[in-house]
């Protein structure tokens, strides 16, 4: 699904920042997968280039046998809104818009009509339980729901991938919880390959497989098929 | 399509006062332009209007006071114009005179039919003034050359005076005789006195009125009607030559300009027509600068609305939204918002013109001897209107344009950090 080889990537600026010293990682259909590091070790960057939302400068990276490099902004767009569904710490989600309304964009942004769209909105909503939340405004609505809807928003276009930075960095242990859960029943019961940024080891400790990154190279990759292995992980307590 | 607009209804309501102020500036602009053309088109119909009150292609000379010694007089002398300076006028410049005519006046003098009078001046005159000073009859005949060369004591007189003669319909008094100073004239005909003209006149055959009065061969005025002048340097030349014939006759040097005086209508049509093209030239200046300051008005609020959702357009990038997308929801948008307000500008502009022309543009200014009216007909075409709109919305959308496409071009990293 995703193969990375020798990823480097500068921030140019008055000191050239190096994030992303040759980083290579292949990661699976079907995986559930963690990057975990501290802040500044280069993760989010990381996740930035698996979503395509930026470039990096030598390497390759390759998504589901494709080759991801100098897209144009249109065919990167195309790719993100068919492969990738994305989870962000701060939901993103569009102020002026309902529930329903933002989880319909990227629907579209595909072309699909104005009625199936909606419909298949509402279906989404109603998998998530925020079908009564519908018709509200994200201002209107707990971190939760937000991300909640931003899960519903991520996966309307029946993505493969799945990119989540963060996802619990602004919620409560409990919704944290409840959202890691949903990230796990996905990835269980659709076969979803799902990667998550945090530098959460409880969060981590929730997935399958952990990358660990330092200063934007990969330290160590654990298999983590026990979730109870860790004390972390205990009763599903992360923080 | 139906989404778009969807989409920019709510941004719309979302942003209120953002969009208030977008559209105040664009109808604003749309209603100062229509507005002021209005207004301005209205003060020149009124002045050409005022202006066509004489033939354009006539002159008229009238004696003045010489300026400089010669020939051993003095300056100072006035000048008599008599059937010499009437004889050269008519023979020596006969290449591009047409009809001429000479003008001499009594008065005022009392006109009375019965127990009712009138007083004004009287003026003997040739057939020509008529048409030189474009009188329009509304019954009977103006004075002919017959009247002239058999010295006919008959008379025209206005449609006002008629009034003040007779308490029935005005043209009764056709063919009746009328006591003017102590003889007795025909009316042969009742002209419509203008608006904006002088005062009333009885008109009588020049002959009979300088022959009764004793004038002479003296006369006040002479004037023609001529072609074949079409520059400003033809006219000046022809008048040079015609001034110096004339002051030639009265041992005035030739080139003193005020021996006699010489009205020419047409190159005060010319000049006229050019202060008119001034004024028209200097509104269309305005306008379009109101214009402008409506565009920048736009371009500056599309500016602040792009950046302001920089980070709107990252998510809508992120989850699969083309540059492409982006550039059309921000340039409909900004095209709606132009269209929408410039219309309501544009028909607010219209409005108002049409208001003017319905108080101001029928009031007239009496100043006693005459009406004028400042205001004929103060409105604009539609073409221009639509025109102007047509231009705001084309300036709104380049004004959206150029943040559109920095905003399309930004990479959504970029924007997703933006704040």
């Amino acid at each position: 699904m995703i193969h990375l080889k020798d990823i480097n990537k500068t921030y140019q600026g008055a000191q050239p920042l190096h994030v992303l010293k040759g980083i290579s990682l292949d990661i699976a259909e079907g995986e559930f997968v963690s990057i975990m590091g501290a802040s500044g070790s280069g993760k989010s960057t990381l996740l930035n280039i698996l979503g395509i939302l930026d470039n990096y400068d030598s390497g390759e990276y390759v998504l589901g046998g494709a080759l991801i490099k100098d897209l144009s902004e249109s065919r990167a767009a195309a790719y993100r809104n068919r492969m990738i569904g994305f989870i962000f710490q701060s939901f993103n989600l569009i102020g002026f818009k309902t529930a329903v309304e933002n989880v319909e964009l990227p629907l579209f942004y595909q072309g699909v009509g104005r009625r199936k769209r909606h419909q298949m909105a509402m279906e989404y909503l109603e998998r998530l339980g925020l079908l009564p939340w519908a018709e509200h405004y994200p201002n209107e609505m707990s971190g939760g729901q937000k991300q909640r809807v931003a899960i519903a928003r991520a996966l309307i276009t029946q993505p493969r991938l799945i990119l989540a930075d963060e996802p619990t960095g602004a919620l409560d242990s409990k919704t944290s919880v409840e959202v890691m859960q949903l990230l796990k029943q996905l990835n269980a019961e659709e076969h979803k390959t799902i990667v998550v940024v945090t530098h959460e080891s409880g969060v981590a400790n929730e997935t399958n497989k952990i990358v660990h990154i330092k200063d934007g190279i990969i330290g160590r990759i654990e298999e983590n098929l026990d979730h109870h292995a860790s004390p972390f992980g205990i009763n599903g307590v992360m923080k | 399509m139906r989404d778009i607009f969807a989409e920019i209804w709510a941004t719309a309501k979302r942003n209120k006062l953002r969009t208030g102020l977008t559209g105040f500036a664009v109808a604003w602009g749309i209603f100062m332009l229509i507005f002021l053309l209005g207004a301005g088109n209205g003060l020149i119909n009124a002045t050409e209007q005022n202006n066509n009150q004489f033939m354009d292609n006539s002159m008229v000379v009238f004696g003045g006071e010489t300026s400089k010694p010669y020939k051993g007089f003095k300056e100072g002398r006035p000048i008599q114009l008599n059937d010499r300076d009437f004889g050269l006028t008519k023979n020596r410049f006969a290449t591009h005179i047409e009809e001429v005519g000479a003008i001499v006046s009594q008065g005022p003098l009392t006109i009375s039919y019965g127990e009712n009078y009138t007083s004004s001046p009287v003026l003997g005159v040739f057939p020509n003034y008529q048409a030189i000073n474009k009188i329009e009859m509304c019954y009977g005949r103006f004075i002919n050359n017959i009247d002239n060369e058999q010295q006919r004591k008959v008379i025209v007189i206005s449609d006002e005076q008629a009034k003040e003669l007779t308490s029935r319909p005005i043209q009764s008094l056709i063919g009746r005789y009328v006591d003017v100073g102590s003889n007795a004239f025909q009316v042969v005909g009742i002209y419509k006195k203008k608006q904006s003209g002088s005062s009333s006149y009885g008109n009588t055959p020049f002959n009979t009125l300088r022959i009764l009065y004793g004038g002479g061969d003296n006369m006040e005025q002479i004037n023609f009607s001529f072609h074949g002048l079409d520059t400003e340097a033809d006219n000046e030349s022809f008048e040079k030559s015609l001034r110096s014939s004339i002051n030639k006759n009265h041992d005035a040097a030739p080139d003193d300009n005020s021996a006699v005086w010489i009205e020419n209508r047409f190159t005060q049509a010319l000049q006229m027509e050019t202060g008119m093209s001034i004024i028209r030239t200097a509104l269309w200046i305005i306008g379009v600068f109101t214009l402008l300051s409506g565009i920048v008005g736009v371009s500056n609020i599309m500016l602040i609305t792009v950046k302001e959702r920089t980070r709107e357009f990252g998510i809508r990038k992120a989850i699969g939204a083309r540059p492409w997308s982006i550039l059309k929801l921000i340039i409909i948008e900004s095209v709606i918002i132009t269209t929408f307000f410039g219309y309501t500008g544009m028909v607010l502009g219209i409005m108002a013109n049409e208001y003017m022309d319905m108080t101001i543009g029928h009031e007239q200014v009496d100043a006693g001897a005459f009406k004028a009216t400042m205001f004929v007909n103060p409105t604009v075409g539609l073409d221009v209107c639509v025109e102007a709109t047509l231009v705001m919305v084309i300036a709104g959308t380049l004004a959206g344009l150029i943040p559109a496409r920095k905003a399309a071009k930004i990479r959504p990293i970029e924007a997703l950090r933006a704040e």
